[in-house]
């Protein structure tokens, strides 16, 4: 049996999109974390999380429960890293989110997005919904929001786009799923990893893309 | 009764609550307390109005004590609707007994109307924890404490509502002056039972979370009702 | 003879966990902890943090205790506001503040925010919201200030200003229309006051006055009742109980030394 929030508990009501591309990865989230489906704790929660140099995931459900397995991905990924003398490569930490989250599926409520760039494979994006099992993918969304997108995800979606393209499709979805998902909202954020790095972008909450208002 | 069978009860809350998630009360909390002297009554009652459960206060000032007539008046607090419904009903009912018998209703009869309505509702009951002060046919003061389904006795002194477990022991020793000496009936003037009365309230306020604000005092004399009011603490 | 003794391991003791389950299904129902209807505030400013509390403890509607203290020590520079059930946030504070002492022994090092933090939410996710701990942990360690908050089931959050309890809807709202970058030290203390007064007056599980302690590079102060924002109303009459009200019904003395006189003590 999966769980869902436990009373009380505090939960990232998400809306996720990662997208690779050649060179790269874009992943961008929501900033919003809610409790009990009304208050927000938290308007500018950064849901993009580091787990090693050049891979990030994304985390939806409880905060609680996809923070304690990022921290332990991220342990086990600082090893790997001094073991092999090289930065993990994204499968390995893709593997390791969908181990943590299949063998403890009983306890755990955690949809992770897990993305990023090596050597062997360019970028990637791995989804890892509910349940613990993963599934490489050109591009993944998750979280409540993601529902809101699919339509635009299936008509926008190409093969082959540009950083610049790229950045503005995940953009353009997040601001989207925030104008119709009543959990997803305040501001984008958008990190963008390639082989130089992670580069961060911040659109705030009166920047973002007012789609879709009559 | 007619037959010997059970009664069909229509609504009983119990059952609604476990069928459904429908419960029609809501707790309005305050406290209202009543003592009677020789020719007076001092009814008192906070004014804060605070919503069931989850800390909220509605209005810092919302009355729950109303006049019915020159020698008499009622406060209630639980449920501020069933209250002000259960005022409306009695209040028509005085008007009705003015037009019959061209008099106000007395203090006792008034006590008695309010039982036979508060049980008139006795599957459905009204969630209002009531109390009558005022002066008797002899022009002596009496208080009425009830029950939410009619049930009630006149006394001395009477507190009820959210903080009424926390005075009505210190209005047993003040004013009905127990100990183990026995009964020491001391009498009490009007300006000692005001500041028995105060002092309760500033003290329930200390211990009550739902019990502040203003403290509103009614005091009833053959002369009239006249209204003091006094500040409580209001965290 | 026996010359073991069992010394308890630590930790707590789930022993009684299922029989109390029975109990309550029998209708037995368990005793209420006490549940700090609280409003627990922190925020950064130019060189530090500022942390504030309310000091009213509730059980259900009574108020259990009308002063007492939610700002717990973590460190000399690290200090703790806990919200929710009174007897998790005690012992926890207790346990990592100990945890701390040991490592800073041990490291010859300050204590860092960020230690305690991990300790905190790696053990709350561990009972998995069991305990009903909720904390604003606020510090100045060698990285600068930083201020958390941590949920029962183990989150965390990094912000600028937070709040935390049943007054946090009251005293966020002063932080989201008041709060500025950078402010000064007094500025951050009259907002933080300013803050936990909206709880006490609009949050009735927040009450009587306001704790505040003030963290800045190499010094702590902690101001127990800052500001009281409501005196205590005086009574009208005094109820002292004249002697002799309590009868003496009977009288009874009994001797628990015998003195004996004895011989003279030979001082020549």
């Amino acid at each position: 049996m999966e769980v869902g929030l436990k009373p009380g508990e505090i939960s990232l009501g998400t809306t996720l999109i990662a997208v690779a591309f050649d060179g790269g990865v874009v992943v961008g989230a929501d900033s919003r974390t809610s409790m009990g489906g009304s208050y927000t704790v938290n308007r500018v929660t950064d849901k993009l999380t580091y787990v090693s140099d050049r891979i990030y995931c994304c985390r939806s459900g409880s905060a609680a429960d996809t923070q304690a397995v990022a921290s332990i991905v991220t342990y086990y990924l600082q090893l790997y890293a001094i073991q092999h003398e090289e930065e993990p490569p994204v499968r390995v930490a893709a593997s390791l989110f969908q181990e943590l989250c299949y063998k403890n599926k009983d306890a755990l409520s955690a949809g992770i997005i897990c993305a990023g760039w090596d050597k062997h494979d360019g970028g990637s994006v791995f989804g890892i919904p509910m349940g613990g099992s993963m599934h490489k993918l050109p591009y993944a969304t998750a979280g409540s929001g993601s529902t809101y997108i699919y339509g635009y995800c299936d008509t926008s979606f190409r093969q082959n786009m540009t950083k610049e393209e790229t950045i503005e499709f995940v953009k353009t979805g997040v601001a989207l799923a925030i104008g119709r998902d009543g959990s997803s909202g305040g501001c984008i954020r958008l990190a963008v990893i390639t082989k130089d790095g992670v580069q961060r972008h911040f659109i705030p909450g009166d920047q973002v893309p007012a789609l879709g208002v009559i | 009764m007619d037959s010997f069978l059970p009664v069909q009860v229509s609504w009983t809350p119990q059952t609604a609550a476990s069928g459904s998630d429908f419960y029609p009360y809501t707790n309005n909390a305050g406290t209202v307390a009543g003592i009677s002297g020789g020719d007076f009554c001092v009814m008192a009652a906070d004014t804060r109005q605070s919503f069931g459960v989850g800390y909220l206060i509605n209005t810092r000032y919302q009355p729950k004590m109303f006049k019915l007539s020159n020698g008499s008046v009622l406060g209630t607090s639980g449920f501020y609707a069933d209250g002000l419904t259960l005022i409306k009903r009695i209040n028509q009912r005085l008007e009705w007994y003015k037009h019959a018998h061209d008099k106000e209703m007395s203090t006792p009869a008034l006590a008695q109307l309010l039982s036979i309505t508060l049980y008139s509702k006795r599957f459905f009951p009204y969630y209002a924890r009531v109390l009558l002060g005022g002066l008797d046919l002899e022009g002596h003061g009496v208080v009425y404490g009830y029950d939410s389904i009619g049930s009630y006795e006149p006394c001395l002194a009477r507190a009820t509502g959210s903080g009424g477990s926390l005075i009505q022991p210190f209005l047993d020793n003040q004013i009905y002056r127990k100990t183990p000496l026995g009964i020491l009936q001391a009498p009490h003037t009007l300006d000692q039972v005001k500041a028995v009365m105060r002092d309760s309230f500033t003290s329930a306020t200390e211990r009550d979370i739902q019990t502040g604000d203003y403290l509103e005092l009614f005091i009833i004399t053959a002369q009239g009702v006249d209204v003091e009011k006094y500040d409580l603490r209001k965290d | 003879m026996v010359s073991r003794v069992d010394v308890p391991k630590g930790g707590f003791n789930f022993d009684n966990y299922q029989r109390n389950l029975i109990l309550q299904e029998k209708g037995f129902s368990l005793p209420k902890p006490t549940k700090t209807g609280t409003t627990i505030v922190g925020t950064k400013f130019k060189n530090g943090v500022v942390l504030g509390a309310d000091t009213r403890a509730t059980g259900d509607t009574t108020v259990m205790d009308k002063n007492c203290f939610k700002i717990h020590y973590l460190a000399p520079n690290i200090y703790g506001c806990g919200a929710g059930t009174a007897a998790d946030t005690d012992k926890i504070t207790k346990m990592v503040a100990s945890q701390l002492e040991l490592h800073r022994l041990a490291t010859g090092r300050e204590s860092r925010v960020a230690t305690a933090l991990t300790a905190l939410t790696q053990f709350l996710f561990r009972y998995q919201g069991h305990l009903g701990a909720a904390l604003v942990l606020g510090g100045v360690d060698v990285d600068g200030p930083h201020l958390f908050s941590v949920s029962p089931h183990g989150s965390t959050d990094k912000l600028p200003y937070l709040c935390q309890g049943s007054g946090s809807l009251a005293a966020i709202s002063i932080f989201e229309s008041q709060w500025r970058e950078n402010m000064e030290r007094d500025e951050a203390i009259e907002l933080v006051k300013e803050a936990i007064k909206a709880g006490i007056f609009n949050d009735m599980g927040s009450g009587s006055s306001v704790d505040v302690a003030v963290i800045e590079k190499g010094r702590a102060e902690v101001c127990r009742g800052m500001e009281v924002p409501y005196p205590t109303i005086q009574k009208v009459d005094s109820y002292k109980f004249k002697p002799g009200t309590t009868a003496i019904l009977s009288e009874s003395f009994r001797n628990f030394v015998t003195i004996t006189e004895g011989d003279a003590m030979d001082i020549s």
